[in-house]
């Protein structure tokens, strides 16, 4: 008989319009890493939340040490040792690192505040485990991996015992990640239990015990990650054989379409700028990969090309058209189509139907408009025509409530608007964060038509695999800079990912300026 | 000299209720709510402790006692009135403009309804003289003596008082932490267990006793023990959210925002007692206008690069993660 | 993948009727106006619990035997609820209606008083004077905000003050205008008056035909319109407004200046209305007071959903149990009764949400669940809920 410190058994939990575990199993040994792997949406996150009180399960129950428990609220989790690291940090960015750690268990004197002691224990932890922080600092000020040590401090503060940590290394560089996976380690050597949500292969193969599969919702399996494969464990997240690469020709580039020459954009929260004199070209018929860790400038590049920011200097060339100071309209008839990082911030009216949205670029031009009036039979044709040509599913065609339609269809929406408007350039940025395989591979293939068609396409991604399998040029964005351009049939992700962190760099003149 | 002792003697008691409203609204918007009705809660406030002290005028207790129970009478009345904003923006999580908009339109009538009905006028009026000619001792200290403690109303000390509990509050106590942390972040309370929805209710609650109180205080400082439906509090609920922003939603600043208000108000009705200032022979009514035109050039310099609590005037809901 | 296009559901099923938003928003209309009455009842009773019922009825019926009035009176606030439910649909509080209907009446008495014009045109343009002056007033919050982030409810609220006080002043001073032994506005001449409809026993004029007519004109706009279209776009989602090229800075300054006039018209349509006794016609008193009408109008846009033809019904039933209200002192109460009610209305207005939530799921559970109901696809993360463009406006922006 296993000694189980935590069992999850039968936990059923459902949100309006979908289940999102469904009768899973999970049991925690003590001491051992345990992987809880999963596509997006398969319901890991929630499994996780339900542990540490923040979501109540519908069905099932939970024990700890053999014994039933109930958790209502993070309190009741964090009495049981439970703790969690969460995917977007849980941090008040006004607050020091000292006051984050110790906020809820705050110590006290009649109600007032007694900061010393705490602070004391929480050195002493830092140094007994590794993770260097610095208490006084503002959370806003701090880097992303102090970030997360303190998340990871905040745990060991409480003295938890089973430690969560949801998707902990979507935010780190490789250096970081290597770090992290020896801390996990060596807390797990001193006998805290570990629980670790992921859908990255690599890192599970590296520093779990164990690895529980889920799908859709639906518990899969239980393997000891010894006795496993990476093509087991993705057979088993996807349901079906994967292949890791995606079917390409070889690309004959063609003019240059787009032209960035020391581009410089200022940072919203930071004195130094983000973008820092950038230079590179776009061809047509290439797809150039602007990859980095998330935070090193892309966001704002993006924002200075499509015009949502305005330069600090530089040139921006379409098709020899200088558009440096161009509004974002002019830019977007000039030939600029922009699939945005964000699909609900910037992509789509939620509150729109599906047809006004797919106009949303379009509205102003005599097609759709005459004398200022709408042309509604206009807009309602072109918008089946593009649900027919881009298979967008919706409950009501048209007329469909934007809002209501899935994360994968409303991308398609907007691809299905940006790539059949007339343009030269297609900016993808993220374009397939939050999707299933399904949709990836869906989304790949229109980027890879768009380019055989004679586009240039600028791919913004931080995805390894992406960026490696779809791109037909890398240039690595790091801390503002682009620090490397690389082939991604001639190079690896180990060494990619070495350029990305920053720990590597071609010198000026190699960047930017292949094939001239 | 003595126009600057005036003016400060003046200043000090309009500027009191500016602060204590300016810091109630802050309470609350720290913890993540929007208050707009302050300037009905303030009316509230107003009204009930004005009727305390008009059923208890003709009795033997002095008028500073009068002045402090009157206070308790109007923090209560505005706590329980800060309640309808509380469950509406917390509980029914509705738009807390739309809902601070309602008390304050409420109030003036109902306000005008019972004072019509029932004392046949606009409001209340009381004959109780809260005025400090001077306070013993005190006011013999050189300077500071004649500027804080002559000719001033209880209201000033009170006030100040009121000010230093509350920066003591919101930085040093485990309260103030937490109540700041679900302004800014209400999901990272949540997550270490603090009652996010139990902690704005306490920052409404707060706004609402504070209101209250600085209603009270602008009925006994500026309109002398009266309280009336139509012109009611005359924009002070609306001008102490300017205060507080200007103030950038820490107390200390606040305070010194209040009483610049206070200062152009204060100057704008003592025209006719500075020399220079009426020889201009500018109309009344420029003066008038003039702290609520400054509102708008102190708030055109700072929007740009102001920075409210994170949160505010979103409902929290535990189930978005 | 779930969720197919499909034209051939009955159009006309239960299902769809309940969730067409325009369902929900009666719903919590009725709702809120139901629940404003009952408190309006209950603080009747307090107040003089032997009258209250007979008051009650003469709220809800007295407004019966005054049609005419009840349009007459309707008209202000009509154009004021289209002041302020113009602006909310580009997600823009215009709590400034009071002012802007101020300086729109002042526009108008200015022109009825000292321009010497021809009588069929004088009265045109002194609206056409109201209608400017509320355009200045709302360009001026629309301003801020465009260029320089503040916050429109604090800056319409602060020009409603310098309104009144400006307009007071003005007033006071001008001997032709104001008569100071009445503290009241003189008379205008009948040529400066809006032709009365001649509809027996009340005044009712052609201010309610032009204010229908401008909604109408408004719902088109919104409607059928590229700037309609922008003008929403950019009241659900800025962001997305600004990704699609919009000119948010313009669209803010154009969409208050038309609310501005909006309520600018409000007020000339009420000082330039006739009047029941003959040689006489509506006065202003300058006592300091903030107009009430443009608060009133809040409650009117809020009832009529910002819909400019739901503006039109919600006018008209607000008016409807002002006249009622007005009564209600024939046993001893005071007209304020009904503002109370209006500002319960708009309390449980607020309310508007959550309450069509629960109606709705409150039908969905009678009738069973809709499998054409949209749902997630699996495999995929919820769709977060973004914020409305309210609540985004009111985190992000300073107030």
């Amino acid at each position: 008989m296993e000694n189980y410190i935590v069992e999850m058994l039968n936990i059923t939990k459902e949100f309006p319009g979908i289940i999102a575990n469904d009768n899973i199993t999970l049991k925690l040994k003590k001491g051992e890493i345990h992987a809880l792997l999963g596509e997006n949406g398969a319901g890991k996150s929630t499994l996780m939340s339900v542990l540490f009180g923040l979501y109540q399960a519908e069905k099932g129950e939970i024990r700890k040490n053999g014994k039933k428990v109930t958790i209502n609220n993070p309190n009741d989790a964090n009495a049981l040792g439970i703790g969690m690291v969460h995917q977007h940090f849980k941090l008040v960015e006004v607050f020091t690192v000292l006051e984050n750690i110790i906020l809820g268990v705050e110590p006290v004197k009649n109600g007032f505040l007694e900061m010393e002691q705490s602070k004391d224990k929480i050195m002493e932890l830092s140094e007994q485990y590794g993770l260097k922080i610095s208490p006084d600092s503002l959370i806003e000020d701090i880097s992303v991996g102090m970030q997360q040590r303190v998340e990871i401090l905040k745990m060991l503060y409480r003295d938890n015992e089973i430690l969560i940590f949801d998707e902990p290394t979507a935010v780190l560089t490789p250096q970081e990640i290597k770090e992290l996976l020896q801390i996990m380690k060596d807390l797990a050597a001193e006998g805290k239990s570990i629980l670790f949500i992921t859908h990255k292969l690599n890192e599970i193969m590296e520093v779990a015990d164990r690895c529980t599969v889920l799908r859709k919702g639906k518990y899969i399996g239980t393997v000891d990650v010894e006795k496993t494969t990476k093509e087991e464990l993705s057979r088993m997240m996807v349901g079906r054989d994967v292949s890791f690469s995606v079917e390409k020709e070889e690309n004959k580039p063609g003019d240059v379409i787009l032209s960035i020459k020391n581009m410089t954009v200022a940072s919203k929260t930071h004195k130094n700028n983000a973008v820092k004199d950038v230079s590179f070209d776009v061809r047509a018929g290439e797809i150039v990969c602007l990859a980095g860790i998330d935070g090193n400038g892309q966001s704002e590049f993006v924002y200075g090309l499509t015009g949502l920011e305005k330069l600090v200097s530089g040139e921006i060339t379409l098709r020899g058209k200088d558009i440096s100071k161009a509004s974002i309209r002019e830019r977007s008839a000039s030939g600029m189509s922009h699939i945005p990082e964000d699909r609900h911030k910037h992509g789509l009216v939620l509150d729109y139907k599906l047809e006004e949205n797919l106009i949303l670029q379009r509205y102003w031009q005599p097609k759709f408009q005459k004398n200022q009036f709408i042309k509604f039979d206009e807009m309602r044709n072109y918008a089946e025509e593009l649900i027919e040509r881009f298979d967008i599913r919706s409950s009501q065609g048209p007329t469909t409530m934007t809002r209501s339609m899935s994360g994968g269809n409303q991308q398609k929406a907007i691809i299905a608007r940006e790539i059949d408007k007339e343009h030269e350039l297609l900016v993808a940025v993220q374009p397939t964060r939050g999707l299933d395989v399904g949709a990836i591979e869906y989304i790949h293939s229109q980027l890879i038509a768009s380019r055989d068609a004679g586009k240039a396409v600028l791919l913004v991604s931080l995805e390894l695999d992406e960026v490696m399998n779809v791109s037909d040029r890398i240039l690595v964005i790091y801390e503002g800079e682009i620090v490397g351009e690389l082939d991604p049939k001639e190079t690896t992700t180990q060494e990619l990912g070495l350029y990305m962190a920053g720990a590597k760099r071609n010198t000026e003149k190699e960047t930017g300026h292949a094939g001239e | 000299m003595d126009v600057v002792y005036y003016l400060i003697q003046n200043m000090l008691p309009v500027g009191v209720p500016l602060l204590l409203v300016a810091l109630g609204g802050m309470f609350s918007e720290r913890s993540g709510v929007i208050n707009i009705a302050l300037e009905g809660i303030m009316l509230f406030g107003a009204f009930f402790g004005a009727l305390f002290v008009l059923n208890v005028q003709g009795t033997s207790m002095g008028p500073q006692t009068i002045l402090l129970i009157g206070m308790v009478v109007a923090g209560v009345s505005g706590l329980i009135y800060s309640l309808l904003l509380s469950f509406a923006s917390i509980n029914m999580k509705a738009n807390q403009v739309i809902v601070g908009t309602a008390l304050n339109m409420l109030i003036p009538a109902i306000i005008l309804l019972f004072s019509k009905m029932f004392f046949n006028s606009d409001g209340i009026t009381t004959n109780m003289r809260f005025y400090i000619r001077e306070i013993p001792v005190l006011s013999r200290i050189p300077v500071i003596g004649q500027m804080f403690f002559q000719r001033t109303y209880l209201t000033v000390i009170i006030g100040f008082i009121i000010l230093a509990i509350a920066v003591v509050l919101l930085y040093k106590t485990r309260f103030g932490l937490r109540l700041r942390a679900c302004g800014e972040h209400p999901h990272a309370a949540d997550s270490v267990g603090i009652n996010v929805y139990k902690m704005r209710y306490a920052g409404v609650s707060l706004s609402g006793i504070l209101a209250g109180i600085g209603g009270f205080f602008y009925a006994v400082g500026v309109t002398d023990g009266n309280v009336s439906g139509h012109t009611g509090v005359a924009g002070f609920g609306f001008l102490a959210l300017a205060v507080m922003i200007f103030g950038q939603w820490k107390p200390i600043r606040i305070m010194f925002a209040a009483m610049f208000f206070a200062f152009l108000r204060t100057l704008a009705y003592s025209v006719s007692l500075i020399p220079f200032l009426f020889d201009l022979g500018i109309n009344q009514t420029y003066y008038r206008i003039l702290p609520y035109l400054a509102t708008m050039v102190v708030l055109a310099l700072t929007s740009k690069n102001s920075r409210a609590p994170k949160a505010e005037g979103i409902p929290y809901d535990k189930s978005q993660r | 993948m779930q969720g197919n296009n499909n034209n051939d559901k009955p159009k006309y099923n239960f299902k769809r009727i309940t969730s067409h938003p325009g369902f929900k928003s009666l719903g919590a209309a009725f709702m809120a106006v139901f629940l404003g009455l009952v408190v309006g009842f209950i603080i009747m009773l307090i107040a003089s619990p032997g009258n209250a019922v007979a008051g009650f009825r003469f709220v809800l019926l007295g407004g019966m035997r005054r049609l005419g009035d009840v349009l007459y009176f309707a008209t202000p606030i009509l154009m004021t609820g289209l002041a302020v439910g113009f602006a909310f649909k580009m997600g823009l509080f215009n709590i400034g209606a009071s002012g802007q209907y101020t300086m729109g009446m002042f526009f108008a008495l200015y022109v009825a008083f000292m321009w010497d014009l021809p009588g069929s045109t004088h009265w045109i343009v002194a609206i056409l004077a109201g209608f400017l002056g509320g355009m200045i007033w709302g360009f001026i919050p629309g301003i801020f905000k465009a260029l320089l982030n503040v916050n429109e409810v604090i800056t319409s609220i602060m020009f409603n003050y310098i309104g009144m006080y400006l307009v007071d002043m003005w007033i006071q001073n001008n001997g032709v205008m104001y008569n100071s032994s009445m503290t009241r506005t003189r008379y205008i001449d009948s040529g400066v008056q809006i032709p009365a409809l001649g509809i027996a026993g009340s005044n009712v004029n052609f201010g309610i035909v032009f204010g229908i007519l401008i909604a109408i004109i408004l719902y088109i706009v919104l409607e059928k319109t590229t700037f309609g279209y922008e003008l929403k776009a950019t009241g659900h989602n800025k962001h997305a407004a600004e990704y699609a090229g919009m000119q948010g800075k313009r669209n803010i300054i154009l969409t208050m200046v038309i609310a501005g006039g909006m309520a600018g018209l409000g007020g000339a349509f009420a000082i330039l209305a006739p009047s029941a006794i003959a040689g006489s016609s509506m006065t202003y008193e300058p006592i300091n007071i903030i107009a009430t009408n443009g608060f009133t109008g809040i409650a009117v846009a809020l009832l009529g959903s910002a819909h400019p033809i739901g503006t039109i019904l919600s006018a008209t039933f607000i008016s409807y149990i002002q006249r009622g209200g007005t009564l209600t002192s024939l046993v001893g109460f005071k007209p304020e009764i009904i503002d109370i009610v209006v500002a319960v209305i708009i309390y449980f207005s607020a309310f508007a949400m959550i309450m069509n939530t629960a109606i709705a799921r409150f039908i969905k559970a009678r009738l069973g669940k809709d499998e054409n109901e949209p749902l997630l696809e699996l495999g995929e993360e919820p769709v977060e809920e973004v914020e409305s463009q309210m609540e985004q406006d009111t985190e992000k922006e300073a107030e």
